[in-house]
């Protein structure tokens, strides 16, 4: 499912990005890569743009930045899942 | 790489700070350096540059605050400066600020750093708040992951200092290494970059100037920047087909291009090394953050309060601002009054007391506007607030073309559009700080308001006029939203910034921070008052006094002459003076003073003068929009200060130049001149609302717009857009109105 699909309050994490130029390269410098587990916080009062948590700090973005985000929605706010971490391999010294 | 130079042929040290925005960096920048601050700007763009010095142990140690980022890309202007800085410039020690909260999202720029392979020293930042939310760090293996001294700071309480710039000084010396560890990728690109190396290591040139393995990656990372560098190369042929064959591989056998994985990598390998070396506590507490976002940026609450505390700056803005306002014009009309006191009557007393003093006077006058707004703007963007607010009305200005933090220029517009403009700088994108900067003026700023209240006065009836002064404001709102959009679909099609931001956490900024941020803007202000506004001030002086005409002056002064001696006969004779005097000029016997005279000296003589030629030159163009050449005087006078424009009609209809707004006279003397009807007002308002603004912000819109073609198209824009909507409302108003 696409990033803005979902609602206050999901988890997920994700699984592709499809953007390109200076969209692309601001979503991945803010940690927006595959993986990335994040919480939907709240839509704007008009509905766009969106807040999510990830990384432990709060982003806001735009639905037209969001939709290139495909998502797998993990789970709900209260449910105890883990934010932090996912899997990750560590390479250098 | 070890300096193993004698210490004391250093004694200078150049230190950069890099750093995410938010990260305290700049908190800490004003803590090191205390009073040795200057302020710049960075060649070529609207960002200012912070340097100052600090003295240590022997040495000076010089430092610049680089703008923050959260990366190195080539997308924005403070990603290039800082990474240009750091390459072309190459300070001895880089300072790389992380907000020790956040970690995760900090240390990205770490790795990028790294890639440079430059002696730096990470100091991370805000560790009383580290352990208040009881963080644990093993600094030991962090430092060894990062292969940086990490040194905990407190810029606040100004803990680590002295830790820091001991760092500072052993890098430098040697004394201390910088293990500058590689980051590995995986495999595939990893070979890539390998390839790549070896190829750059055959253009020495090319490799002395960049890091050849920095090279590859960015190129394999498809950076525009690094593109055109490698382009001027010879080698570049070999570059290109190498990288021709490497980037669609890649795509096809990973189903994801180099770059992604790039990223992928750095991202993997911080969070590898946040889980081996940090340990967050167990329970995830609600912060304070969370409660104050829950109210402030709440679905339904959110706009209401948004635009509550707009109202309020506004209010703290202008309404706080109008007593020392009051003082400052009080001032500079003591100052005049000394001066024409001083200096005897002629050129230099005019146009030190008309030009000067009432030029720079009349700029410096909104000077506790400007520094109660910046004071708040300040204090919003510390907090925090600043992007919720962007965050809550995106959506409307995103509609017309414009970005969420285009909100504040526009309302400052309602003010001042000096200020305004300045308030720009926070809009990233090229295209939407022009776009935003285009329609300010359309923000019917607060010196346009006695020309409304003069014209509305003398030519509609009082239960209306409340109705026409917001059906004013509407209008240029409208043409604003309008010509957004215009902008935003022919000049700058497609160009739009991503909103793609931060949400810092709620934090109290300090008294010294906000006061500072303050200072700074207002110091620029004041500046361009003394310098650009001054001598404006003199060449519109110029154009409204000269050529003198001898005998304009020669008729006066004669019949000045005869009036003096008529009231000498007049006392001696003890007769009634008006009756005499009536028959001498052969005028409305009650108006025949010596004020009178002289005031119908000026008119006369600014009717003579280039302003009043151009007036009349002007007149052809402005008449099917109503106008006469008497108006036309006063549009060009305008140019210098919109006020002028009342204070200029007053001239020209003799009442000399102090009339203002509220004076009856000269409402009546229009209401009753044959040629002008409230189509002519009506016309005249819209006209005035949408023209060039005042001088002052004209200079202010080149300096910050940088380049004559942006001033050259704001001016020809709004002119047309100021003609063609008063000719449509003088036409259509004539229909109705009579």
């Amino acid at each position: 499912m696409k990033m803005t699909e979902l609602k206050a309050g999901d988890k997920a994490e994700i699984i592709s990005i499809k953007a390109c130029g200076e969209i692309g390269s601001r979503l991945i410098d803010m940690g927006l890569v595959k993986g990335t587990r994040f919480k939907l916080i709240r839509k704007a009062p008009l509905g766009d743009p969106i807040e999510i948590m990830l990384r432990g700090f709060l982003l806001s973005l735009r639905l037209s930045e969001a939709k290139n985000i495909s998502v797998v929605k993990i789970g709900h706010v209260g449910d105890g899942k883990p934010m932090r971490g996912g899997g990750f391999k560590r390479r250098g010294r | 790489m070890t300096k193993n130079k004698n210490i004391k042929e250093f004694k200078e040290i150049s230190v950069a700070l890099a750093g995410n925005p938010n990260s305290g960096k700049t908190s800490l920048f004003n803590g090191l350096i205390g009073r040795h601050l200057k302020v710049g700007n960075w060649a070529g763009v609207t960002i200012e540059k912070y340097e100052g010095f600090i003295e240590y142990e022997g040495y000076k140690i010089k430092i610049v605050d680089l703008p923050g980022t959260y990366s190195l890309t080539a997308y924005s202007p403070e990603e290039v400066i800082t990474r240009n800085y750091i390459i072309e410039e190459k300070p001895d020690v880089i300072v790389n600020v992380l907000d020790g909260t956040n970690l995760e999202r900090n240390l990205y720029l770490t790795t990028q750093l790294m890639e440079l392979e430059v002696n730096s020293v990470i100091a991370l930042n805000m560790y009383d708040e580290v352990k208040e939310q009881k963080i644990e760090i093993d600094f030991k293996q962090l430092e060894k992951l990062l292969g940086s001294h990490i040194i905990p700071t407190n810029s606040i309480k100004k803990e680590g200092f002295k830790s820091l710039l001991n760092h500072i000084v052993r890098v430098h010396t040697g004394i201390l290494t910088v293990a500058k560890n590689k980051l590995s990728f995986s495999e595939e690109v990893e070979k890539n970059i390998e390839r790549l190396t070896d190829i750059i290591k055959g253009d020495q040139t090319l490799s002395d100037k960049y890091h050849p393995r920095w090279l590859a990656i960015k190129l394999l990372e498809n950076d525009q920047l690094t593109y055109s560098a490698a382009k001027e190369r010879a080698i570049w042929l070999n570059i290109e087909k190498e990288l021709l064959e490497i980037i669609p591989k890649y795509e096809d056998m990973f189903d994801s291009s180099p770059a992604m994985t790039i990223a992928e990598d750095r991202h993997s390998f911080i969070r590898g090394a946040i889980k081996e070396t940090v340990e967050y506590p167990k329970e995830i507490k609600k912060t304070l953050t969370d409660y104050i976002d829950s109210v402030l940026i709440n679905r339904v609450l959110g706009l209401p309060i948004f635009l509550a505390l707009m109202w309020l700056i506004f209010q703290f803005t202008f309404k706080l601002g109008e007593a020392p306002m009051g003082w400052i014009e009080t001032f500079f009309g003591f100052l005049e009054k000394t001066a024409a006191d001083i200096i005897a009557p002629g050129l230099l007393q005019s146009v030190i007391v008309d030009g000067i003093i009432a030029g720079v006077g009349g700029v410096l006058v909104f000077l506790p506007s400007i520094l109660l707004l910046f004071l708040a703007l300040a204090f919003m963007e510390g907090t925090g607030y600043m992007a919720r607010a962007a965050f809550v009305v995106d959506k409307i200005l995103h509609k017309v073309g414009l970005h969420g933090k285009s909100f504040i220029p526009m309302i400052t517009g309602f003010g001042c559009s000096v200020p305004a403009f300045m308030s720009c700088r926070t809009l990233k994108s090229k295209a939407d700080r022009i776009t935003t900067m285009m329609i300010i003026p359309f923000m019917s700023c607060g010196a346009k308001l006695p020309v409304y209240i003069l014209l509305i006065g003398a030519f509609f009836p009082v239960a209306y006029a409340g109705n026409i002064l917001f059906a004013v404001y509407l209008f240029g709102i409208i043409v604003a939203i309008l010509s957004a959009k215009l902008l935003k679909t022919s000049l700058f099609k497609g160009e739009s910034e991503p909103f793609v931001m931060e949400l810092p956490p709620y934090r109290m900024p300090t008294l010294k921070a906000v006061l500072i941020q303050m200072w700074i803007k207002a110091y620029m202000y004041i500046k361009k008052a003394g310098t650009i506004v001054l001598l404006a001030s003199v060449i519109i002086w110029a154009a409204g006094n000269f050529p003198v005409s001898r005998e304009i002056n020669k008729t006066y002064a004669e019949k000045t002459h005869a009036v003096q001696c008529n009231q000498m006969f007049d006392k001696v004779q003890k007769e009634k003076q008006s009756v005499k005097l009536g028959r001498f000029d052969g005028h409305n016997p009650r108006h025949d003073t010596l004020q009178s005279l002289e005031n119908m000296r000026l008119s006369k003589q600014l009717e003579y003068s280039y302003a009043g030629r151009m007036g009349k030159f002007i007149e052809p163009v402005i008449r099917p929009i109503g106008f006469d050449w008497r108006i036309g005087i006063s549009l060009v006078a305008g140019l210098a200060a919109k006020e002028v424009v009342v204070a200029t009609m007053g001239t020209i209809y003799s009442l000399g130049g102090e009339a203002d707004e509220g004076s009856s006279d000269l409402a009546a003397a229009l209401r009753n001149d044959k040629k002008y009807d409230m189509a002519t007002a009506l016309s005249l308002m819209i006209f005035v609302l949408l023209y060039v603004p005042c001088l002052a912000a004209t200079i202010v819109f080149h300096k910050e717009a940088g380049a004559w073609k942006w001033t050259g198209i704001y001016i020809a824009y709004s002119m047309i857009i100021a003609w063609v909507l008063s000719f449509a409302v003088y036409r259509i108003s004539k229909l109705f109105l009579i």
